[in-house]
């Protein structure tokens, strides 16, 4: 047998990048798993449920980039309680006591107090990069702790948290001495920031690549700051209202003309639309173009902004820009590879927004679509069927018809044969949402041919528990599900009950399945969590029969028995 | 770990919202028990069915599903607060009286054209569409800042926001 130094093996696993080669190659032997854990300095951990901080240290030792989500994809949409659980902080406890060269942490739908910022930025001197997606729980205090005390901070990025805004100075706890900042991400913030200390905090920072802004940096103090960083990247813009000839637009054009490296814009909170055409010389550079917090831009704006955008690769808009805009879009923006399209109006008649033409003109106009997601009113079997002709490289389709049980506009019949074509065309597809009204008829082709599907999503769909069996029975790499207000219930939970050891999660809400189905769930599989959320009625145990129906159901897998941490409202099986 | 105040004021506790446990039901919000409002005599809105605005309720912020930063960005769109305006004087020729436009809340000159015709009860007609200029027409002008007196329609939209000051309706054969 060949001696393989361990130094070797070492070198060979640093070319190894995604997790699931490394954790392939753990498996092969005893010596592999002992170097691969010592040298993996990467780990994501998709529930932080799964597993527990001191489970983690043990296993890999040497950690400097942890990713950690907590809440169900459902908690986006307020499906989930607050108080659910997905608190980062015992985390940060066990890490700072065992990880002392951690570099990077990257959070999404986790609970985030101040507390845990303030330790984070003491116990970490090599801390370089915090991304926070969609988390709540902290305030601008925790982020002036995170400024004061991070020295070699590169990256703060708050992507859409819930942060409740103090209105500190924290802007300003960044010391004279940070220049190492590369990535600066703070839209979602909403209250005054200090102008001056941005300037200066830009001013001081060569490598900022990436700067979005919030809703209180005005156009004024925007001209100041591309002034000092001609060399960004990615822009978000704060506000951009004001009158288009005065002085302080004019040196704003000039800015921006030095801004030859823009890639990226989005933001335009608070937009003077006549204001826009300053940014045209930098929009035929553009790859990455969301504006989807601008409701001010429409009509004949949007479009010529577009317009301007050849290179597009990223557009998030919304639903306004109608099909005929969604037109001009498939003619300028032939290098598209992603579409974001949401409701302007969600609740309101039938303004102007997009429907099936828009998507087929997409589809036909942009080979290289391969990611969308698309709200409207109506959609059709046969402008499905020519998407997925046109278009066979879908990885991502999320269709969401805001009539949510809308048969096809024109046959009057179910969606299944547009959404069987999809998934039968595009063999890659790794994330599916299903809307408009759709029998079981649709699950049969989801378990027959979405192979590579790893994530679906269902609402007010399918007839019988054969739907969601089809599914768990077909999609071999199915990871995770989620259903709501669709008809399956303990038949459909309980006939392939291993396959959720296969997967992450199982959420079902206002689905049909009984807390006696939950309850023979959880004893015969005792490696899976099976927690019931009743907000409503807390006194869980005493009250309820085994024939009632649960309201909320979250089935994750798990190393570490019920959670110590469930609020009164969770009941883990 | 101090629970926040939210200050999103779609974002609503999902317990206030009536759970539809039927999945037969085919609509997010809660059914209007309208048999009573017959009885009553109540007039029923004839709007769509998922058209909430006449209900008080709050809007379900589960449905669509959508994050709550977005939601609530969409949802201002309607607080005409922070909306830049920019208005003008508009007089019709031979009425003493003008009235008040607001040009940011039109993105053309169709759009603006259409306003001003209901709003004068007349036809103002685009000089390089419409050939034929008769007496009782309309066009449209505008006073600029350097306050001469053009012809609406020349110049594109955004740089006629930048130079407008005040609109005129004149006769045509003055044109």
């Amino acid at each position: 047998m060949t001696y393989f130094p361990e130094e070797v093996l070492e070198h060979v696993f640093d070319f190894l990048s995604s997790h699931r080669d490394r954790n392939a190659v753990s498996q092969v032997c005893k010596s592999w798993f002992r170097v691969e854990r010592w040298s993996r300095h990467r780990v994501f951990i998709g529930n932080c449920y799964a597993i527990s901080p001191e489970r983690v240290i043990a296993r890999f030792p040497r950690v400097r980039a942890l990713t950690l989500k907590g809440k169900p994809h459902f908690a986006d949409f307020s499906l989930v309680p607050h108080d659910w659980g997905g608190f980062v902080y015992p985390w940060i406890v066990a890490m700072a006591k065992s990880y002392p060269d951690l570099e990077e942490l990257r959070l999404k739908r986790m609970v985030v107090s101040d507390e845990s910022l303030e330790l984070l930025s003491r116990s970490f001197p090599n801390f370089q990069s915090l991304v926070l997606v969609s988390c709540e729980g902290f305030s601008t205090d925790g982020l002036a702790s995170i400024a004061a005390n991070c020295r070699v901070l590169r990256e703060l990025d708050l992507q859409e948290n819930e942060v409740e805004d103090r209105r500190g100075h924290w802007l300003g706890c960044f010391p004279d001495s940070c220049t190492s900042l590369v990535s600066l991400n703070f839209a979602c913030l909403k209250g005054e920031v200090n102008l001056g200390a941005l300037e200066r905090l830009v001013a001081r920072c060569p490598n900022l690549r990436s700067l979005r802004l919030n809703r209180a940096v005005p156009l004024e103090a925007l001209h100041k700051i591309l002034t000092r960083a001609p060399q960004l990247v990615d822009i978000g813009i704060g506000s951009y209202v004001h009158e288009s000839n005065s002085e302080a637009y004019v040196k704003l054009c000039n800015a921006v003309l030095n801004c030859k490296s823009v890639q990226s814009l989005s933001g335009f909170l608070e937009v003077a639309p006549c204001c826009l055409p300053a940014f045209y010389p930098i929009c035929l550079n553009l790859t990455s173009l969301n504006l989807s917090y601008a409701p001010g831009i429409q009509g004949n704006e949007l479009i010529n902004l577009i317009r301007h955008c050849r290179k597009l690769q990223r557009l998030w808009i919304l639903d306004y820009i109608g099909d005929k805009g969604l037109e001009v879009v498939a003619s300028t923006c032939k290098e598209l590879q992603e579409l974001r399209v949401f409701p302007y109006d969600p609740y309101g008649g039938g303004n102007a927004t997009v429907t099936e033409e828009g998507l087929v003109a997409i589809s036909m106009g942009c080979p290289k679509l391969h990611s969308l997601l698309y709200f409207c009113r109506q959609m059709t079997n046969a402008a499905l069927i020519n998407v997925a002709k046109n278009c066979p490289n879908f990885t991502r389709f999320r269709l969401c018809i805001l009539d949510p049980t809308k048969p096809d506009h024109v046959t009057l019949q179910p969606l299944d044969e547009g959404f069987g074509a999809i998934v039968q065309s595009c063999k890659g597809l790794r994330r599916l949402s299903l809307s408009g009204l759709l029998t079981d008829q649709v699950f049969l082709y989801i378990g027959m041919y979405a192979e590579r599907l790893e994530m679906l999503s269902i609402a007010f769909a399918g007839e019988s528990d054969k739907g969601m069996l089809y599914v768990l029975n077909g999609c071999k790499n199915l990871r995770k599900l989620e259903i709501r207000d669709s008809p399956f219930g303990d038949i459909a939970l309980l006939t392939n009950v291993g396959k959720y050891e296969t997967m992450r999660s199982l959420w079902m809400s206002s689905c049909d399945v009984t807390l006696g189905g939950c309850k023979a769930l959880a004893k015969k599989m005792p490696r899976l969590n099976v927690e019931i959320i009743n907000e409503k009625d807390q006194m869980m145990e005493n009250s309820h029969d085994d024939g009632e129906k649960v309201e909320k159901m979250f089935v994750y897998r798990t190393l570490c028995g019920p959670r110590r941490d469930a609020p009164d409202f969770v009941w883990t099986l | 770990m101090g629970k926040i105040t939210n200050s999103s004021s779609s974002s609503i506790d999902s317990s206030n919202h009536p759970s539809i446990s039927s999945a037969t039901s085919s609509l997010p919000q809660p059914k209007r028990d309208l048999s009573t409002d017959l009885r009553l005599g109540l007039s029923i809105s004839t709007s769509q069915p998922d058209d909430s605005s006449s209900n008080s309720r709050e809007q379900p912020s589960d449905w669509p599903s959508l994050k709550p930063l977005l939601r609530c960005t969409i949802a201002e769109k309607g607080n005409n607060r922070q909306h830049p305006t920019l208005f003008v004087k508009v007089y019709m020729e031979g009425i003493p009286i003008g009235r008040k436009l607001d040009l940011f809340a039109h993105n053309n000159y169709d759009s603006l054209v259409r306003t001003l015709s209901q709003m004068f009860r007349t036809t103002i007609l685009c000089p390089d569409i419409d050939e034929v200029l008769s007496g009782n027409d309309h066009v449209l002008t505008y006073e600029d800042k350097e306050g001469d007196w053009m012809m609406v329609g020349d110049v594109p939209w955004e740089m006629f926001l930048t130079t407008v000051k005040r609109l005129k309706i004149t006769r045509a054969n003055q044109c």
